[in-house]
């Protein structure tokens, strides 16, 4: 057995934070700052959405599509992006002994995000309501507001860039001190930062001919759907290629566990995300009614692969976590996951964060099928099952990652650790009553974009008591995230007696190396997941095939 | 870096060839998914290339 005693890397990931310069610090605080900023907007614009839907609030008629304009546009765009910026350059310098390197870009990428963020509030609080994607066939009438989505977008893109280069040149920096190279980690960094790079011109590709022809330089862009799905493709990937690197760097950070598959392995896995980007993206165009059958049917083969990559990182850092903690002398089937470090509210929350991935998991499956994708599409089913992901996986490892990061940068330990590891169970329990009230409606037929949904009393009795389960379950996970993030946010304020990194609770695994103690959970949650989404893609064209034409004939638009 | 520079041609190489079979086959009729998979072909590789100068230190 090839093991030795070793110290949590927790020390030297935060040590190197504590030491940065005050240049630095500034600018990584600014960047979790307002990636948290965003975060709390889109919080609340989705809890007033949560609420028109569920009844309890009443607006005027075109208020509702605003207000999901400013939830989409806030919350996936500006939070999800930013926070992966800040990531990607927080991550980085913990590689390294220098610093943040090309600073100045660095610095001028988080202008650009900022002044992207403002162009895209503006647009969407005082113009036509054109929903997050910023369809320009709803802004005809309005060239103004899709001028200046596209415009913001195009500046996030641009900051997004500028970001990706200084993070790829302070990880080289890294990498060229170390006699090993690259660690797994830096490159899955360095992946990463390249992949944000090429969708900064998936965004350009997109927002460019939009932003053109509502100045009058050129004709109505055509193809705008299709070059939106280009990007929307890219737009799943990053957030979820993001959340793995994460995972790893906390299962490396708190716990002191490396992979037990080994740093070159792990190097694969992050590569085949980029492999797997292209071939993967056919399904997103089940919808075109022009798409020959034979894509039609070769997209509905390769989106099959779909999540060959997160499922493949998921199982080396479960069974990393797994067997690292039987070798340190963990016993029963589960009981290995009472050694995790849970002190630390950030293993709570990437352990919810798994569990909301695996439950996302299987319902995107039964979107993804060819047959089931123009049924399910508009109806409500969609925000049901993708919460689970962009608030359950995403978000909170998101968190989970500044709840580490930022009380190395500022100095200033975490506020109620013990209340913030409660709150990703909050969380999953708004998720769980949300996602299955919305994915019930969807297959019941709720519209996705249409949120009275009366039909002057003729809709289905059912409907509103699932909207109204729906708005109660939003409420209650928006409520637990709220929590968090104020915690993560105090952390924001420099302390004037800074604490020492080691003040940071870790797992006191002091066997790590390359232990041979059998781990098998990870195995098996990912068998029980394959099983699962057959299971619910086969109950779900059951279901679809069984209910009366006049229901599922409101499935359209 | 050898393995990290193979990596991303590999990567590259992906990407190249499913922008050439959109660039090539007009009949699919979205010209978007060859400029943005070529792009991407060129950025992973100027990313391998950059990784091939990087000299470990000794």
């Amino acid at each position: 057995m090839n093991m030795k005693t070793h110290s949590p890397a927790s020390m030297s990931f935060t040590n190197r934070l504590a030491a940065l310069s005050r240049t630095d610090r500034l600018l990584c605080g600014l960047l979790i700052g307002f990636a948290l900023l965003a975060l709390t907007l889109g919080i609340a614009y989705g809890v007033a959405m949560a609420l028109a839907r569920s009844g309890a609030l009443s607006f005027l008629p075109d208020t509702p599509y605003r207000i999901l304009t400013l939830h989409g546009t806030t919350a996936f765009f500006y939070w999800l992006y930013s926070a992966q910026a800040a990531l990607l350059i927080v991550l980085a310098v913990g590689e390294t002994k220098n610093g943040i390197a090309l600073r100045s870009i660095a610095w001028i990428g988080a202008i650009l995000i900022a002044a992207g963020f403002m162009l895209s509030e503006l647009s969407a609080l005082v113009g036509t309501p054109l929903l997050y994607d910023a369809n320009p066939e709803l802004g005809l009438d309005d060239p103004a507001v899709v001028a200046g989505m596209a415009g913001g977008y195009l500046l996030l893109a641009a900051g997004l860039t500028a970001i990706s280069v200084s993070g790829i040149a302070t990880i080289l920096r890294g990498a060229r001190t170390r006699a090993d190279g690259f660690s797994a980690l830096g490159f899955g960094l360095f992946a990463l930062a390249g992949f944000l790079i090429v969708s900064a011109v998936a965004a350009v590709n997109a927002f460019l001919p939009n932003l053109l022809w509502a100045l009058g330089y050129t004709p109505f862009p055509k193809n705008a759907t299709t070059e939106w799905h280009i990007l929307f493709h890219n737009l799943h990937y990053l957030p979820l290629m993001a959340t793995v690197l994460v995972w790893y760097a906390l299962a490396r950070g708190l716990t002191g566990t490396g992979s037990i598959t080994g740093a070159s392995f792990s190097k694969i896995v992050f590569a085949s995300y980029l492999v797997f980007v292209p071939p993967t993206s056919l399904y997103h165009m089940f919808l075109e009614p022009n798409l020959p059958e034979g894509m039609r049917v070769a997209g509905s083969l390769l989106s099959l692969f779909v999540s060959v990559p997160t499922l493949t990182a998921f199982l080396i850092i479960v069974a990393s976590l797994e067997a690292h903690a039987r070798a340190n002398g963990a016993t029963g089937l589960f009981g290995w996951m009472r050694r995790l470090p849970w002190a630390n509210p950030a293993i709570a929350n990437m352990v919810v964060a798994m569990l909301t991935m695996l439950i996302g998991l299987v319902f995107a499956f039964v979107l993804i099928q060819e047959k089931l994708a123009p049924l399910l599409s508009d109806t409500i089913f969609v925000p049901g099952y993708f919460h689970f992901f962009a608030v359950g996986t995403i978000s909170q490892t998101f968190l989970a990652a500044m709840m580490v990061m930022l009380p190395a940068i500022s100095g200033r330990p975490l506020w109620r650790p013990a209340i913030l590891s409660r709150m990703p169970w909050i969380v999953l329990a708004g998720l769980l009553v949300f996602g299955a009230s919305g994915i019930a409606a969807g297959f019941l037929g709720v519209p996705r974009r249409v949120v009275d949904i009366s039909y002057d009393g003729a809709a289905p009795a059912i409907w509103p008591v699932l909207m109204a389960l729906l708005g109660a379950g939003g409420v209650l996970f928006a409520t637990g995230l709220a929590v968090s993030v104020y915690g993560v946010a105090r952390s924001l304020i420099p302390a004037r007696m800074p604490m020492t990194a080691t003040a940071e609770p870790d797992a006191g695994w002091r066997v790590v190396g390359a232990p041979t103690a059998p781990a098998w959970t990870g195995l098996v949650a990912v068998v029980v997941l394959v099983v699962a989404m057959y299971a619910a893609t086969i109950g779900a064209f059951e279901f679809m095939q069984a209910l009366p034409a006049d229901v599922s004939g409101t499935t359209g638009h | 870096m050898k393995q990290e520079t193979l990596l991303l041609i590999g990567v590259a190489i992906v990407w190249f060839v499913l922008a050439a079979v959109y660039a090539f086959a007009p009949s699919l009729g979205m010209p978007g998914y060859a400029r943005v998979w070529g792009a991407g072909a060129v950025v992973f590789l100027i990313l391998a290339a950059v990784l091939g100068t990087i000299k470990r230190p000794t």
